[in-house]
């Protein structure tokens, strides 16, 4: 089973897919802490395909796959934007004065902290952010 | 999505100590609702602020980095800038970005209360 949303690039629409993401975890009975993780992940994907998408919009695909290495909840975020290099993104900036950050660039860095698994495939024109969270793994 | 729907309440405790209730998304907007609020609670006199995020589940990225940005202020004024009520998640989100390491962090309102003011007027 995928879940499929089409969503246009409107203010707070990363929280329908952060809705869709806590409905399926609460299905597949996952911890309370992996949904919230999941979902935080979700909606910085998603703000980042509203960054650096198209106006059409873009996809969310939230479903599960079976492995060798166990069973997963995987969302994928596509967008066909201009692409980026994953490699080449700053992973948060420091402040000048404490060393804290106060600048943008955090959602891949958090979405990598947050999940148990991570991969982007980005190219102009397509970007998918392909996210998996182990379910019955440790939180 | 009403339950994400982000609710403020603000007070000027006694020693000041600000208290800030925050529940719901907080986004870059709702970052700068909190951030609005806190000025306010500032310029009245308030040198430690409290944020409690119960009812928070959800903060991104640019809502902390407008937090960091509040913190930076309350340094620059020697002030106090602390959490109280965080889920797990949150908690985490505030590590990776650096807020943790500045700003104190409690599990319950009355907790973090009494740790203020025992900081702000240790005798």
């Amino acid at each position: 089973m995928t879940l499929t949303l089409n969503l246009p690039a409107v203010p707070e629409v990363e929280l329908v897919a952060a809705k869709a993401v806590e409905l399926v975890g609460r299905d597949l009975q996952l911890a309370s802490t992996s949904i919230e993780s999941v979902s935080v992940a979700t909606v910085e994907a998603c703000l980042n395909a509203i960054e650096h998408g198209n106006q059409s919009g873009f996809t969310v695909r939230v479903g599960t796959q079976d492995d060798g290495e166990g069973r997963w909840l995987v969302i994928e975020v596509e967008d066909h934007g201009v692409g980026f290099d994953p490699d080449a993104v700053p992973a948060g900036g420091k402040s000048r004065k404490h060393g804290s950050a106060s600048n943008r660039g955090w959602g891949l860095k958090l979405i990598r902290d947050l999940m148990d698994d991570v991969q982007v495939e980005s190219r102009p024109g397509l970007t998918i952010v392909r996210m998996r969270k182990r379910i019955g793994g440790a939180e | 999505m009403n339950d994400e729907q982000l609710k403020l309440s603000s007070e000027l405790m006694a020693g000041g100590v600000g208290l800030v209730a925050a529940s719901g998304y907080i986004n870059n907007e709702g970052g700068q609702a909190i951030a609005d609020v806190i000025n306010g609670l500032l310029k009245q006199g308030a040198t430690a602020l409290l944020i409690d995020l119960k009812g928070t589940r959800i903060i991104n990225s640019i809502g902390v980095s407008i937090l960091l940005e509040v913190l930076e202020k309350l340094m620059e004024r020697n002030g106090r800038l602390a959490f109280c009520n965080l889920t797990p998640t949150i908690a985490r989100t505030f590590e990776i970005m650096g807020l943790a390491e500045y700003a104190s962090i409690y599990s319950d309102r009355t907790e973090a209360l009494e740790e203020l003011a025992r900081l702000t007027h240790p005798d």
